[in-house]
């Protein structure tokens, strides 16, 4: 018996020990809640949960957007699963998500035949552009630290048409850079990513002679190069290899070399205030709702200090929403990421374009947001 | 004298092979365990014990809420796993087997066959069916620290199941003959007689069951989801453990990724930490059994 006293106080000693852990604890970066119902700046606050998915690109600026809006509200919870654009627009119309963060908008005929579980028949949809930002071609070469490519040799080069970086093509382009004889390991995304979409959107249009895969979100199959996952998968993967080259988000490439991409015979890196005057350059699409704003990017500026690989990417919300609570939720959320506050801090952090810099396009993005019911 | 040579030659040489192969496998083991705390050691700080991820966008933030979730998670499985699986292993040890009914001896042999199974059974597999389970009953948005539990519960069943019923098939017979002897009802003999008798297997048994289910992911990725701050409502809302910590700080990094990096690895520091904790506390109370023995 005296051996089962041993068990049982060990057992004792444990549960006082789980029990005191988990009622002494509340996390000291958290408020209470019990806090006034208005927030510094005025507006009424909101509580509740709110779960979003979507593009894995989005992560770091969901991340800053989700901490400003929480910090405001200490009674709401914003999640964001980064699970990609497909699974989010997929996850929003089973209803699995409130809202989808996406680099691809939907098609006008996926919004028709549609049945968007959370919204109110009918309806249609508000997507809006809240993260645009350059996509980096982003190279692993020892002592190379400016690179310019244009559109036809990057398509080469992620063709397999290029596989040495001492290549005429590339040097050409690259006077008074030393390029190693090395093979070019091409690294792809093995997911379906709206990051490969924009990529080979802008391959296509900018160099259709050698790109004639066309625009595809999923990496055509009949090329070759190496294939990673995720835009963390990808960065790793340049990182490993000397001569990889790839293309990811540039919020996502510090650290990694990031090709000049040559427009109209202006070498442009990929930086905020370029992918702005891509954006500038392009139109949004015609035959949509007032509040379904979306882009058709044009990959071949006419301003040769845009940089024209860029994505742009959407939260798409119900114009309806069915559930009076996730209507305010989302209402609350959106107005907090398309504010001035919300775009200047995902610039800050992510490298995006802030929509204030655009006077035209914010105030359309505005009124799509405000119009959610 | 020559053969005896040779024979000495030959064991020493088998004993050299068979002392590499051990400390083979404990090349892995230690690279992990010196990868992990050396890396895990920049963030292992106040602030990782304090303070969740809420609000939190480069550098700083901890656990807290991931540890919490753990241990919510961790005790509601046990709690709901642990009698099924004793529960299972008595019927099977103390009823079934010496039942003479062809038809208990056939349930008997389907229980433990259908548990072998469920013991192979990888987590992912577990995760996903209470997903679908989720999917159909709830929605498929849902997520909750319980359905992470349930989740759990399918994974740790079988093996609490099959080392309770070894440890309990130890019980010596003479103790079930002198209390059945005495007159005391069978029921009464497996609470009073066989329960205490076999407790401080059970007990090892529980915390080798609690160390298998404490570093699962899949499942918990699955059902659980993640979020940046606390909840203690195991019922109500998305509930975060460490692995899955691990892996969102890993997967889903923001900007300025090292600090991504560093609260993963002090996140499986501490998991780590936790794991070798519940194994030592099962080779204690294993060690105090044979002991008083």
């Amino acid at each position: 018996m005296k051996y089962d006293k041993s068990v049982k106080s060990l057992l004792a000693v444990i549960a006082v020990a789980a029990s005191l852990l988990l009622t002494a604890c509340s996390a000291s970066n958290e408020t209470p809640n019990g806090t006034p119902p208005v927030s510094d700046t005025g507006t009424p606050k909101v509580s509740g949960t709110l779960n979003l998915g979507g593009s894995s690109a989005q992560t770091a600026a969901q991340t800053t957007w989700r901490a400003g809006f929480q910090d405001a509200n200490a009674a709401a919870n914003v999640n964001y699963d980064p699970v990609g654009s497909g699974a989010g627009r997929t996850g929003f119309a089973d209803g699995a998500y409130a809202m989808a963060g996406t680099d691809d908008a939907f098609k006008i005929s996926d919004i028709a035949s549609s049945d968007f579980k959370l919204c109110v028949a009918g309806t249609g949809i508000v997507e809006l552009p809240v993260y645009i930002s350059p996509i980096a071609v982003a190279y692993n070469l020892p002592g190379v630290t400016n690179l310019n490519l244009d559109a036809a040799t990057t398509a080469g080069i992620f063709a397999g048409a290029i596989t040495k970086w001492n290549d005429p093509a590339i040097v050409a382009l690259n006077a008074g850079t030393t390029l190693p004889e090395l093979t070019i390991t091409a690294v792809h995304r093995s997911d379906k990513s709206g990051t490969t979409g924009n990529f080979t959107d802008y391959l296509s249009d900018a160099a259709a002679s050698v790109w004639t895969f066309g625009r595809s979100e999923t990496w055509p199959e009949s090329l070759g190069g190496e294939a990673a996952e995720k835009t963390q998968g990808m960065r790793q993967a340049i990182e490993a290899a000397n001569g990889a080259i790839g293309y990811l988000d540039a919020s996502q490439a510090s650290g990694l070399g990031m090709a000049r991409l040559m427009v109209r015979g202006n070498a442009v890196a990929p930086v905020a205030e370029a992918a702005a005057k891509a954006l500038a350059g392009s139109q949004l699409e015609p035959g949509r709702d007032d509040a379904d704003l979306v882009f058709d990017i044009n990959r071949v500026p006419t301003d040769a200090s845009a940089y024209p690989l860029i994505m742009v990417s959407y939260l798409v919300a119900c114009q309806q929403y069915q559930d009076g609570t996730t209507a305010e939720l989302v209402k609350a959320y959106v107005s907090h990421v398309v504010s001035r506050e919300g775009q200047a801090a995902a610039a800050g952090d992510a490298g995006s374009v802030s929509l204030w810099e655009d006077a035209a396009l914010q105030r359309r993005v505005g009124e799509a947001a405000a119009s959610i019911r | 004298m020559r053969i005896a040579r040779k024979r000495r030659i030959a064991d020493r040489g088998f004993t050299i092979a068979l002392a590499c192969c051990g400390l083979l496998a404990l090349i892995p083991l230690i690279s992990v365990v010196w990868t992990t705390a050396s890396r895990g050691l920049r963030r292992l700080d106040w602030d990782f014990f304090t303070q969740s991820m809420r609000g939190i966008t480069g550098a700083g933030g901890g656990a807290l809420h991931a540890i919490t979730g753990t241990l919510l998670i961790t005790f509601a499985a046990t709690l709901i796993a642990v009698p099924i699986a004793i529960g299972t292993a008595l019927w099977l040890v103390e009823y079934a087997a010496g039942s003479t009914s062809p038809v208990i001896r056939a349930l008997a042999r389907t229980v433990r066959a259908v548990i072998d199974v469920m013991a192979g059974i990888p987590s992912i597999v577990a995760g996903l069916f209470m997903y679908a389970v989720i999917a159909v009953t709830v929605g498929p948005g849902y997520r909750s620290g319980l359905a992470g539990a349930m989740a759990l519960v399918i994974i740790m069943v079988p093996v609490v199941e099959r080392s309770g019923e070894e440890v309990l098939a130890r019980v010596p017979s003479e103790l079930h003959e002198a209390a059945l002897a005495l007159g005391v009802p069978k029921w009464r003999m497996i609470l009073k007689v066989v329960l205490p008798t076999a407790l401080p297997g059970l007990v090892s048994t529980l915390l080798l069951g609690v160390s298998r289910i404490i570093g699962e992911t899949a499942p918990l990725l699955l059902v659980a989801g993640f979020t940046d701050s606390m909840n203690y409502d195991l019922t109500d809302g998305r509930m975060v453990s460490l692995p899955v910590y691990v892996y969102s700080q890993w997967q889903n990094k923001g900007v300025d990724a090292a600090a991504y990096d560093d609260r993963a690895w002090t996140a499986a520091l501490v998991l780590l930490a936790g794991v070798v904790l519940l194994h030592g506390l099962a080779r204690l109370v294993v060690r105090r059994r044979n002991q008083t023995r």
